[in-house]
């Protein structure tokens, strides 16, 4: 072990980390809200990512342009979605239920569409610079540092957005007491709706980040979702300060354990460690913490 | 408008049901503008359901809710805030990872309310000074009456004109019930708004009302000016 290997690997860390909190947030948003578990949530990153690639390669817009549209496009998918399925199943009995297993199944649905347009090819997103930066030993790709600054900036402004916006207030009271939220005024389906097109396209984001960093298949969600799934849960439920952190303790955890025991090894040290820290702490590390 | 000087509230044979269980049966009551009444009854009755009723919280089944003349037995609960109609709970539903000021500021969250709320801050800071002290506090870690305070707090900065309180009093110590008494009888002497205030305590309430309802089964069952009506002849309706 030297000190050349851990720094390079806690800078690979921090860089997983990061995409892996922007993921995270998507998943929080809809959870602390809504409290649903996005079950869909893999397949909307995917989509984010398709729709970029769709965007740069068919219709020739540069890359900036073509994430841009996808981000605009991504918003109105969820705010569709939301209005033509899920508004509907709030008004049932159990409309937990209902909503958590209709996402499953669109999540499928759309895993299968996305598989029939795009193909099973694996499709990359281009690089945002090219290059690297060499700081003594440690040496780094420029995408790779916008990408960390990218995520850092997002979660300032999502930050500033729910601290000290009305509608960013609105969201987290409905997170915190729907009835109260009722009580001053606050329509619980708007917000609903809002909340869910705005978590499609944090989530659809986070999939065009990811694609520019690994590769994307329409299956690859899974992956990503499950990811989501134990970095959520670890963050305790439903609080994006959590989330954010549990995000980079598994980005870290994961390039050390690739470092020494190889990237077979990634997924049984994340469960270890998940289920290591909801046993000593089962309310997650913010646990009880909302929005 | 539909009348030249409408009552504030106008209830009118609303029933009410959670289910199958029919909690109110053909309620009725009306409040003056600037009126403070007070609706006694046992415990299971249907006062809260009332109050939820006219919120838009639990909507009436059947019967008329007029707010100024206005029907909003139908209405969303965001629009009937916006009208000027605040519900304080008796659950109190504060946001409480959030701080006392961030809870005050949400009270305003109605059109209407939005570009008042400097003024209407400093009023609820001057009814109660230990909100003021406790401004940047998060709701959970309050006092029962801290919270009593900072849910009426909350209601105040709507810019209503018509309060619905539901059992202020409920759980607090002698010395913070008349803190949120007093506060009520401010807000009545200074503000130009009507109070529906569900009480089990009798003593103070009947100080500070016009006119007293009780309602019993589901049913209002009595109507008097508060000075016409004694602890005793309330306490024995119940039975
Ligand atoms: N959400 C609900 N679901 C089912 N039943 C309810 C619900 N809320 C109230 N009830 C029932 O309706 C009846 C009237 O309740 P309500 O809360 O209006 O009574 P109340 O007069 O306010 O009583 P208290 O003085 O104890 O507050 C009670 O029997 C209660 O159990
Ligand atoms: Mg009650």
């Amino acid at each position: 072990m030297n000190i050349k290997e851990i720094i390079n690997t806690l800078v690979s860390g921090l860089i997983s980390g990061s995409l892996y909190a922007i993921m995270a947030l998507g998943l929080t948003i809809i959870y602390g809200v809504i409290h649903v578990f996005n079950f869909g949530h893999g397949i909307v990153a995917v989509l984010g990512g398709y729709f970029t690639w769709l965007f740069l390669t068919k219709l020739g817009l540069g890359l900036i342009p073509s994430i841009l549209l996808a981000l605009v496009f991504m918003f109105f998918f969820g705010l569709l979605l939301f209005k033509a399925t899920i508004n509907p199943l709030l008004k049932t009995p159990n409309w937990e239920f209902s909503t958590i297993i209709f996402l499953l199944g669109m999540g499928i649905l759309l895993e299968n569409l996305a598989l029939q347009a795009f193909g099973p090819r694996v499709k990359h997103i281009p690089a945002f610079f090219e290059g690297s930066l060499k700081i003594g030993f440690v040496r780094v790709n420029w995408h790779e540092i916008s990408l960390i600054g990218i995520v850092l900036v997002f979660i300032l402004i999502l930050n500033f957005f729910l601290k000290k916006t009305w509608f960013g207030q609105a969201m987290r009271a409905v997170a915190q007491d729907m009835d109260g939220a009722r009580i001053v005024g606050i329509s619980i389906t708007r917000i609903f709706g809002y909340a869910f097109a705005m978590a499609t396209m944090v989530t659809g984001f986070s999939g065009i980040l990811l694609g520019t960093k690994y590769y994307m298949t329409p299956h690859i969600g899974w992956d990503w979702m499950v990811k989501g799934f134990v970095i959520v849960v670890l963050g305790g439920l439903g609080s994006a300060t959590g989330a954010v952190y549990a995000a980079f303790i598994m980005g870290i955890a994961e390039a050390l354990a690739t470092l020494y025991l190889g990237s077979l090894w990634v997924w049984p040290i994340w469960f270890l460690i998940f289920v290591t820290i909801l046993l000593l702490r089962p309310q997650g590390l913010a646990g009880g913490r909302t929005l | 408008m539909t009348r030249f000087n409408p009552p504030a509230l106008e209830i009118q044979d609303v029933d009410s049901f959670y289910g199958e269980l029919q909690v109110l049966r053909k309620a009725s009551l009306r409040l003056q503008q600037r009126e403070v009444v007070v609706l006694f009854g046992p415990n299971g009755h249907g006062k809260s359901t009332l109050l939820k009723a006219i919120a838009g919280i639990h909507p009436a089944a059947a019967g008329s809710i007029r707010y100024l003349g206005e029907e909003i037995s139908r209405t969303p609960s965001a629009q009937i805030v916006e009208m000027g109609v605040a519900y304080i709970p008796e659950a109190r539903n504060l946001f409480t990872d959030m701080t006392v000021g961030e809870n005050l500021r949400l009270g305003a969250y109605n059109r209407r309310a939005r570009s008042q709320v400097a003024q209407n801050l400093a009023y609820v800071f001057d009814l109660f000074p230990r909100l003021a002290e406790r401004r940047d506090q998060i709701a959970a870690t309050l006092s029962g009456g801290e919270s009593r305070m900072l849910a009426v707090g909350r209601g105040l900065m709507s810019g209503a004109a018509l309060l619905l309180i539901d059992e202020p009093s409920i759980g607090l110590s002698p010395i913070m019930k008349r803190a949120v008494f007093g506060a009520i009888a401010k807000i009545k002497s200074a503000r130009d708004i009507a109070v529906l205030m569900v009480e089990q305590e009798v003593e103070h309430p009947l100080r500070l009302a016009d006119r007293v309802y009780l309602l019993k089964k589901g049913r209002v069952i009595l109507e008097k000016p508060a000075a016409e009506i004694n602890k005793a002849e309330i306490e024995q309706a119940y039975f």
